[in-house]
C-alpha cells in the first residue's frame, strides 16, 4: 500500500508554493503597518478575475494575468492605504479600528469583484463562477506547468524581496520604517511613502498568487474568502515577525494538510478528506498555543520562545 | 408595510441581542471577537439539530421516521400538537433558548482557550478562521442538521395560529429587551466596572487584585451565551435552516453596528443597531425596484455600501453616534463633605 504517492507531493508542492506566496504579502504588510490585512482574501480573488477576464476578451495565454495582476493589484492597494490606512494611522487608530477596516475594505471589494463577475457573464455569455483554466495549462515531464511556474514564481518573488530588502538603499529604507518609524523619521526617511511602497508589493504578491490560481482550482468570488483561514495560518505558522517565516510556514502547513489528509483518509475512511478546511486551523491552535510566536519565532539557540 | 415593519423588529431583536454579546465583549472587555459566527452558529445549528428529536421526546411519540432525513414528515405529525398546545409550544420555546444559550457558552468556551493567551491581533486571525469551522462541520455531518438542504424546526410559534407572524416578533422583541435590560444593569455592577478597568488598564486591574484571565473568559462565556441564544431565536423565528450562515451577516454587520452605535455603550448598541436593521431592511426592499435597470444583482450594491459606511465611520467618527458614559454614581455623604471643602 503506498500512502504517499508522486501526485500527493505533486498537490503538497503546488498548494504550498500559492500558501506561501500568499502569506508573504500578508507578512510584508503586517510587518509593516502592523495589521492583519483581512482584505488580503479579496486581493487574491482579483488576482484570479484579471486571468480570467484577459483570457475571456483577449483570449490570451492565462499566464500573461501574472504582471498585470501585479500592477492592477498593487496600485488598489496603494490607493486603499492612501485613502484609508493611512489617515486611520495618523490619528493612532487601535489595532482593532484598523482590522475592522481592512475587513470593511473586503466587503467592499467582494461586492466589487460579484459585480464584474456579473458583468463578464452580461458582456461576454461566458461563466463567471467555478471558472477552471487547468485545461490550457502546458505539461512539462508529465506533471502540470503550474507546480513548476507556482514554485518558479515563488522562488523568484522571495529572492527579489530579499535583494530588495538587504542589497539597496531603499530595501534598508522600507526596513528601517518597518523597526522603527520615529527613528526612521528622524533621519528623513518618508516613513509614509516607504509603508506605501510595501502596500504595493504586498498588495502585488497577492495578486500573482490568485492569477495563477485558476490554473490550479476552481475560481468563485469567495476563493480568498476559502483560502484566507489557510494563508494567514501559514504567515502566523512562519511567525509574523519574520518576512521569511511565510515561505516556511507556506510549505508546513501544505504539506501537513495535503499528506495528512491523505493519510488520514486512507487509514480512517474517505469521509475524512471532507473535513480538511479544518486542518490548517487546528494547526494554527496546536503551534499558537505551544509556541505563540509562530515557528520562527522560537530561538532555538537560548532554547525558548 | 406592517408586514415589513414586523419582519424588521424580528431582525432587530435578533441582532440586538448579539450586538449586546458582542458589545459585552469587544466594548466592555475590549477582546476583539471576529469570530462571533462561531457562536450564533453554534446556538443556531444545535438548536435546530436538536429541536425535532426533543419535540418528539416531550410528546411522546413513537415514530420510526427519521427526525433529520424525514423531517418534514415528522413535522405533519408534530405541528398540529403544538398548534393545540401552546403550554408545550411555549417550555420548549424557552427549552430551545436554553439549549440554545448552552451550545453558545460551549463554543465560548472553545473560542475562550487562544483568547485569554493570545495578542489581540493573532487572537482575532484566530476567531476569524475559528467562525468557519462549524459551517463545515454543518455541511459534513449530516446528522446535525441534514447537510447542505438544511432542516425544518418545529413550528414552537404555532399556538398564536393566523397572528403567528405577528406573535413571533413580538415574542422576539419581548426576549431581546429583557436581555438588553438585564445587561445594561450587568454593566453597572461592580463586575461590569471590572471588565471595563481590565479593557482601560490591565495592569492596574491586576494591581487592584482581579484575575484578569477569569474575568476575560467570563466576558466571552457571557458574550457567547448571548450570541448562542440569537442563533436560536433565529432559528425559530425563520423556521428552518441551511449549514451557511455567513461571515458577512453575522460577523461583519454586528461589528458595524456596535462601531456605529458606539462601542462600550449598551444605548450606543440598541440605537446602532436599530438604525443598521432598518437601513439594510429598506435596501432589501427597494431591492426589487431596480431590477433590470442594473445589469448586476442588486445585493452586490450593499456590500458596497456598508463597506464604504463602515469606513466612513472608522475615519470620521470612530466614537460612533451614543458615546460611552461614565457609570453614574450617587456620591456618598462623605465625599460631599470633602468636595465642600
Amino acid at each position: 500500500m503506498e500512502l504517499v504517492s508522486l501526485s500527493t507531493v505533486v498537490a503538497w508542492l503546488t498548494y504550498s508554493a500559492f500558501l506561501s506566496l500568499m502569506a508573504l504579502g500578508i507578512t510584508l504588510l503586517y510587518r509593516t503597518t502592523k495589521v492583519a490585512n483581512f482584505a488580503h482574501a479579496s486581493f487574491v480573488t482579483i488576482g484570479a478575475y484579471v486571468t480570467y477576464t484577459l483570457t475571456v476578451a483577449f483570449s490570451s495565454n492565462p499566464y500573461v494575468g501574472v504582471p498585470v495582476a501585479f500592477i492592477l493589484v498593487g496600485i488598489i492597494s496603494l490607493l486603499l492605504f492612501y485613502a484609508v490606512l493611512e489617515p486611520l494611522r495618523r490619528r493612532n487608530a487601535s489595532t482593532v479600528l484598523l482590522m475592522i477596516a481592512t475587513l470593511a475594505i473586503d466587503v467592499m471589494l467582494t461586492g466589487f469583484i460579484n459585480i464584474h463577475a456579473d458583468y463578464l457573464t452580461n458582456a461576454y455569455r461566458v461563466p463567471s463562477r467555478n471558472i477552471l483554466l487547468s485545461g490550457s495549462d502546458f505539461r512539462y515531464i508529465g506533471q502540470p506547468g503550474i507546480l513548476f511556474v507556482a514554485l518558479g514564481t515563488l522562488a523568484i518573488c522571495a529572492a527579489a524581496i530579499y535583494l530588495l530588502l538587504n542589497f539597496t538603499t531603499l530595501g534598508i529604507a522600507l526596513r528601517a520604517s518597518m523597526e522603527n518609524p520615529q527613528l526612521a523619521e528622524a533621519i528623513g526617511i518618508n516613513v509614509s511613502m516607504m509603508l506605501a511602497i510595501s502596500w504595493f508589493i504586498g498588495g502585488g504578491l497577492a495578486g500573482i498568487a490568485g492569477a495563477l490560481i485558476p490554473l490550479w482550482t476552481e475560481v468563485n468570488p469567495s476563493i480568498g474568502t476559502i483560502l484566507l483561514a489557510s494563508m494567514f495560518c501559514a504567515s502566523i505558522v512562519g511567525g509574523l515577525e519574520q518576512i521569511y517565516g511565510a515561505v516556511l510556514g507556506g510549505l508546513v502547513l501544505g504539506l501537513v494538510d495535503v499528506i495528512g489528509t491523505t493519510v488520514l483518509a486512507s487509514i480512517i475512511g474517505p469521509w475524512v478528506a471532507f473535513y480538511e478546511p479544518v486542518i490548517p486551523l487546528l494547526v494554527l491552535s496546536a503551534i499558537l498555543i505551544f509556541a505563540p510566536r509562530g515557528l520562527a519565532g522560537i530561538n532555538l539557540r537560548r532554547g525558548k520562545q | 408595510m406592517v408586514l415589513f415593519i414586523v419582519d424588521l423588529l424580528a431582525l432587530f431583536a435578533v441582532y440586538l441581542v448579539i450586538n449586546i454579546g458582542l458589545n459585552i465583549q469587544q466594548g466592555i472587555t475590549g477582546i476583539p471577537n471576529f469570530g462571533i459566527l462561531f457562536a450564533v452558529a453554534g446556538g443556531a445549528y444545535i438548536t435546530a439539530g436538536l429541536s425535532t428529536r426533543l419535540t418528539l421526546a416531550l410528546l411522546g411519540i413513537q415514530t420510526n421516521l427519521n427526525p433529520v432525513s424525514d423531517n418534514v414528515s415528522v413535522l405533519q405529525l408534530v405541528n398540529p400538537i403544538l398548534r393545540s398546545q401552546p403550554i408545550i409550544a411555549i417550555s420548549l420555546f424557552i427549552l430551545f433558548l436554553m439549549i440554545g444559550g448552552a451550545a453558545g457558552a460551549a463554543m465560548g468556551l472553545i473560542s475562550s482557550a487562544p483568547a485569554i493567551r493570545l495578542r489581540e491581533d493573532y487572537l482575532a486571525i484566530t476567531l476569524l478562521a475559528f467562525g468557519e469551522i462549524l459551517n463545515i462541520v454543518g455541511q459534513g455531518y449530516t446528522p446535525l442538521i441534514g447537510g447542505p438542504p438544511g432542516v425544518n424546526l418545529p413550528d414552537v410559534l404555532a399556538w398564536a395560529g393566523e397572528y403567528r407572524f405577528y406573535a413571533g416578533s413580538f415574542v422576539l422583541l419581548l426576549v431581546a429587551i429583557a436581555i438588553f435590560a438585564v445587561a445594561d444593569y450587568i454593566i453597572k455592577t461592580p463586575f461590569g466596572r471590572t471588565l471595563k478597568a481590565i479593557r482601560d488598564n490591565e495592569t492596574v486591574a491586576r494591581a487592584l487584585g482581579k484575575s484578569i484571565t477569569q474575568y476575560r473568559t467570563v466576558s466571552i462565556l457571557i458574550g457567547s451565551t448571548l450570541c448562542g441564544i440569537a442563533g436560536s431565536l433565529w432559528v425559530i423565528y425563520s423556521g428552518a435552516i441551511t449549514p451557511t450562515l455567513a461571515r458577512f451577516d453575522w460577523t461583519f454587520l454586528p461589528w458595524l453596528m456596535i462601531l456605529l452605535g458606539g462601542m462600550g455603550s449598551n444605548r450606543g448598541t440598541f440605537v446602532g443597531t436599530l438604525i443598521f436593521v432598518t437601513l439594510d431592511k429598506l435596501i432589501i426592499y427597494y431591492k426589487y425596484t431596480f431590477v433590470g435597470i442594473l445589469p448586476f444583482d442588486i445585493i452586490w450594491l450593499n456590500y458596497l455600501l456598508l463597506g464604504l459606511i463602515a469606513i466612513l465611520i472608522l475615519i470620521y467618527r470612530p466614537e460612533g453616534i451614543v458615546r460611552e458614559t461614565q457609570i453614574k454614581q450617587r456620591p456618598s455623604p462623605e465625599s460631599k463633605k470633602f468636595s465642600q471643602g
